[in-house]
């Protein structure tokens, strides 16, 4: 795929959705065939190499993985920990540091009143929406999505998919609603069993395509 | 994108959560002030010319004594202390079973002053150290197994009833309700629907317990219990410190199978086989608890523990002795100034002693927990850590205390000390454990955006452990306090010393003043910990 | 576990069989243990204590406080000597605690012991009819000795007030050369027994009173004459230790006999004890391990002194 592109991946549960962008962010190894992430194998970096590409891809988990005994504020600063030398990063448990970026992104969540806030105290979607401010300000290449919206009402969903596919960066998404895939992915990959099944642009597409696609058997 | 969405203020500065300031706040006052008290603020405490001293104890663990006639006397001693261990730790899992019925708020529903009492009732065996319950058990039993057996017993039943009470009330309440709505009794309804859902942590922590009677039958030893710390406590008084060191590897040695095997129960109840077609009962659950009942009834055999002597006359007797003697309790005025300021002492040794073991402890515990994806650098430096966390808790409290007066001055500090890298052993294990069982995706997340590994430590291990360390830390206060009578009995200042100075005398009044005095100070230092606890929740 | 696996299965017929049968065999395992412990002997009570074994053994026990460890380990060989000569069972049993001692020979689980010169004091005060038998020819003769750390500069001599201003520790508690007469000396000074800067420490054992004063956490102390003698011909004095003082002579360690004893194995045993500690002959292994060249008779007489310093001290009440 190339770069600046949008691509919503869609298919059943079970379908390979989350393991394609494990493989792709370097958590799980592939077991057969080549990765190539932003030009190089994740699977063939280590230590500071492995480090800096890394940070240049970001990722919206399926689960979040906040660190939920923490602030809201240090849970999206964590997107900075690439960056920051390990002084930096303790000095902002202490004194928050980047708190402008870090209120900016939380304003366009609506959720800027919730700074302070222990993050285990928060609601799933709005969890869901620190975990988009964390790549946000982490400013990734690539950003991978893992059912970034699923816990939102539509409007703050296609808000932000908006910022996601604002930032100018790659972004592969799984999704649920098709009708999300459509408006804001400029590419559509389609899964079952682990395979693709589906590669074409989301102009071609329509609603009715990919409502029969999530029906197909697995 | 178009809709119209109201901007919301962000809170213009960083709001902390007042109590826990609060807390956070005269934690660090009582620290400062207890450290004022150990004479750190007014002048030297450090002793340099000790170092040579201290040397030859350090040397030492290097050449352990290793002559058969001295390790013939050292295995015989270990079955003396496993005997007692498996004993007295039985007796506590059965004293805290039936306990915990007693005190569990299950039991006594919205009779609060009943519960309240039943819990009351706990703080007295609770309160006072095995090693005190075994000094007045001596008195009245002689030279008898027994004591062994109902010094670790009594105290450990007492706990355990209240950790498995803790543990019942925290099962949810629903199936048992739901039970009782059918018409079952209280008790059917508990065992379908409140003790399978407990099982598992009451399995663990009688492990855990199992560990602790190891080293609580040393300390015993070190009065004149036999075994283990019997050995120790001869060659400790003409410091042999090859011999001393043989004594602490052959415990550590207990203690790693104690560890080993509670952690592998721990584990298989936490993560149980998957189930087969016909009712099977898990191999390594059932060896583990078949064992146990073997080693409970071949140390009943091996100590020839007879049940006849607790009521015999002779005890009955001595009962009479010692309570005629023992009260009233002695209340002049020279004794309570004396109570009170070696309780102020007692407080300062256990407060820097928790201090010293928190921080080791959270330093530690990252290091020393098993890694998820070992290298072998990381496997080593872990095995290193591990083995010197446990040498620092197999070293008894009173060893500690003489070899760090070699090279502190007198005062409460060598004592606080000594207790502080006793319980650093225990805490470090205990927080390592903690930091095992930690969700360890969030973390991984981090490393997965490029952060190194001390901030992923600092953004996704630290805020997460910080909790159950901290709710450790403050359990071990209260041990810790029990626990200063140990380095007092051997002379390192506050209650301790007080007692220990009266019991060498017989002034049985002014013992029993004393015995009060642990009592209420333990008593308020498990409220002031509850307290400090739910605050951190 | 079994329990939880049981209620799981909904009460099967094979469950609760099986958990019958694992009950039956506990319940077994136990009380076949019950039956067999009552024909052993505990490895740590005193055996003969038991009322049961006629005219009952004679119960040894000792808290030495000088090589503590050699004297308790080899402790067997005064009982078999003392047990082939008297035609008596003898035991031997272990204690470490001065209290204890004194606690289990008021209880009758001691019938002879080796006690220190105020611990036999103690014991003789709340066992009534108790009687001393024997001591060694250097206990009627013995002495405790300042020591101090040569970075005190302090020079040998027979005044005790220059210790008065140092970080000072005595031996054990309870000892009598290691606290009580060295306290009642230092008084008879005018140097106030409690009152060293910081309170006087309590090392535990004549050992750690050596070790301490040699790292110069206390810059003085004081401890047994034939500890400080052996150590210093062993050569395992640490050099920045040196003496300072001598005490004048008191008696030390004496074998203290319970009345129970008498009363069971007859009238004639304190003198027959008496006369075998008397004649042991020199060179005798027993005589080796308590460092003395012959034992000697003693009587109650010999200690009043300290049982009047014990008491203005309030270490007898």
């Amino acid at each position: 795929m190339d770069a600046g592109e949008r691509v919503a991946v869609v298919g059943a549960s079970g379908a390979g959705k989350s393991i394609l962008l494990a493989v792709a962010n370097g958590s799980v190894p592939a077991t057969a065939g080549t990765v190539e992430v932003l030009g190089a194998d994740p699977g063939a970096l280590s230590g500071r190499a492995l480090r800096q590409l890394r940070a240049r891809v970001g990722t919206v988990h399926q689960h979040l993985e906040l660190v939920g005994q923490l602030r809201v504020v240090h849970n999206v600063n964590a997107g900075r920990l690439a960056a920051w030398p390990a002084w930096r990063a303790a000095w902002s448990l202490l004194r928050p540091q980047w708190l402008p970026e870090v209120l900016a992104a939380l304003t366009e969540l609506e959720l800027a009143d919730r700074v302070w806030e222990r993050t285990d105290r928060l609601s799933g979607g709005q969890r869901q929406r620190v975990a988009v401010a964390r790549v946000l300000v982490q400013r990734p290449e690539l950003v991978l999505a893992d059912e970034p919206a699923s816990a939102l009402d539509p409007v703050l969903a296609d808000r932000t998919m908006t910022l996601l596919a604002g930032t100018g960066s790659t972004l592969v998404a799984s999704l649920h609603d098709p009708a999300l895939a459509l408006r804001h992915c400029t590419r559509v990959v389609g899964l079952a069993a682990g395979r693709v099944v589906l590669d074409s642009p989301a102009a071609g597409l329509s609603l009715a395509d990919l409502s029969a696609f999530y029906g197909a058997p697995r | 994108m178009t809709a119209v969405l109201t901007p919301v203020a962000a809170p213009a500065v960083l709001r902390r959560d007042g109590v826990r300031w609060a807390w956070g706040l005269g934690t660090l006052v009582v620290l400062g002030w207890s450290l004022a008290g150990a004479g750190l603020f007014s002048g030297a405490v450090v002793n340099g010319a000790g170092t040579r001293q201290f040397g030859r104890f350090a040397a030492a663990a290097l050449s352990p004594a290793t002559d058969g006639a001295f390790l013939g006397v050292l295995a015989s001693s270990v079955l003396i202390t496993v005997a007692y261990a498996a004993l007295g730790a039985a007796l506590a899992v059965g004293l805290g079973a039936v306990g915990a019925v007693a005190v569990a708020r299950t039991t006594w529903g919205r009779r609060r002053l009943g519960w309240a009492l039943a819990r009351g009732a706990l703080a007295v065996p609770r309160g006072l150290h095995e090693a005190v319950w075994g000094l007045l058990l001596v008195n009245l039993l002689g030279l008898d197994p027994w004591v062994g057996v109902l010094a670790i017993g009594v105290p450990y039943g007492a706990v355990t009833a209240k950790v498995f009470a803790d543990l019942l009330d925290e099962v949810p309440r629903g199936p048992y309700d739901a039970l009782r709505a059918t018409g079952a009794g209280p008790v059917p309804a508990a065992l379908y629907g409140l003790l399978p859902a407990a099982s598992g942590g009451l399995l663990s922590y009688s492990f855990y317990r199992l560990e602790c009677a190891v080293r609580s039958a040393v300390v015993l030893g070190l009065i004149g219990a036999g075994g283990l710390g019997y050995q120790l406590s001869l060659s400790f008084s003409s410091l042999r410190w090859p011999e001393v060191w043989s004594c602490v590897y052959a415990l550590s040695v207990l203690c790693v199978l104690a560890v080993v095997a509670g952690r592998a129960v721990r584990r298989r109840v936490a993560d149980p086989r998957p189930a087969g077609d016909r009712l099977r009962r898990d191999p390594l659950l059932t060896t583990a608890v078949l064992t146990t009942l073997a080693a409970v009834a071949w140390s009943w055999w091996y100590l020839a523990v007879s049940p006849a002597t607790l009521v015999s006359d002779r005890t009955g007797d001595q009962l009479r002795y010692v309570l005629a003697a023992a009260w009233p309790p002695d209340v002049d005025g020279p004794l309570l100034s004396a109570v009170a300021s070696a309780a102020v002492d007692t407080v300062q040794m256990s407060v820097i002693a928790i201090a010293v073991a928190t921080v080791g402890a959270v330093l530690l515990a990252g290091v020393a927990a098993h890694p998820v994806r070992p290298t072998v650098a990381r496997r080593l430096t872990g095995a290193v850590v591990r083995a010197a966390l446990l040498v620092l808790r197999a070293v008894p409290p009173p060893v500690w205390a003489l070899v760090l007066l070699f090279v502190l001055l007198p005062g409460i500090l060598p004592g606080a000390l000594a207790l502080g890298v006793y319980t650093l052993g225990v805490l470090g294990r205990l927080a390592a454990e903690a930091t095992e069982e930690l969700d360890p995706r969030p973390r991984a997340a981090l490393t997965a955006l490029g952060a190194g590994p001390v901030a992923g430590w600092l953004y996704g291990a630290l805020p997460a452990a910080t909790g159950p360390v901290l709710a450790y830390a403050l359990y071990r206060w209260e041990v810790a306090i029990r626990d200063t009578v140990l380095v007092g009995l051997l002379g390192a200042g506050g209650l301790g010393a007080l007692l220990a100075s009266r019991l060498a005398v017989f002034d049985w009044g002014a013992v029993t003043t004393v015995l009060v005095a642990l009592i209420v100070l333990t008593t308020a230092v498990d409220l002031v910990s509850a307290r400090a606890r739910a605050a951190l929740r | 576990m079994s329990t939880r696996r049981a209620v799981r299965s909904g009460g099967r017929v094979e469950a609760q069989l099986s958990r019958r049968g694992f009950l039956t065999a506990t319940a077994a395992t136990a009380a076949a243990a019950a039956l067999a412990a009552c024909g052993r002997t505990s490895p740590v009570s005193s055996p003969g204590a038991a009322p049961s074994s006629g005219r009952g053994a004679l119960r040894l026990g000792a808290i030495p406080d000088q090589d503590p460890e050699v004297l308790q380990r080899l402790y067997g060989t005064v009982a078999d000597s003392m047990s082939a000569a008297l035609d008596l069972d003898v035991s031997y049993s272990p204690v470490t605690d001065y209290g204890a001692a004194v606690s289990l020979f008021r209880t009758g689980d001691l019938d002879l012991v080796w006690f220190g010169g105020l611990t036999g004091v103690q014991a003789r005060l709340q066992t009534p009819g108790a009687q001393p038998v024997a001591q060694r020819d250097i206990d009627q003769d013995f002495h405790s000795v300042f020591v101090v750390n040569t970075a005190t500069g302090l020079a040998p001599a027979d005044d005790l007030t220059p210790l008065a201003p140092l970080r000072f520790t005595y031996g054990s508690e309870t000892s009598t050369s290691g606290r009580l007469m060295p306290a009642f000396f230092l008084r008879e000074q005018g140097v106030d027994p409690q009152g060293f800067p910081g309170g006087p420490g309590f090392s535990g054992s004549h050992d750690a009173t050596l070790a301490l004063v040699a790292a110069g956490s206390y810059q003085a102390g004081v401890l047994n004459e034939q500890v400080w003698g052996s150590r210093t011909a062993a050569g395992t004095v640490d050099p920045a230790v040196v003496q300072y003082a001598r005490t004048p002579a008191f008696h030390d360690y004496h074998w203290l006999l319970g009345p129970q004893a008498t009363q069971r194995l007859g009238a004639d045993l304190a003198p027959r004890l008496t006369e075998w500690f008397t004649g042991l002959p020199a060179g005798d292994p027993v005589l080796e391990l308590f460092g003395a060249d012959g034992f000697v008779p003693t009587e109650a007489g010999n200690y009043a002194q300290i049982e009047q310093i014990g008491r203005s001290l309030g270490l007898v009440s």
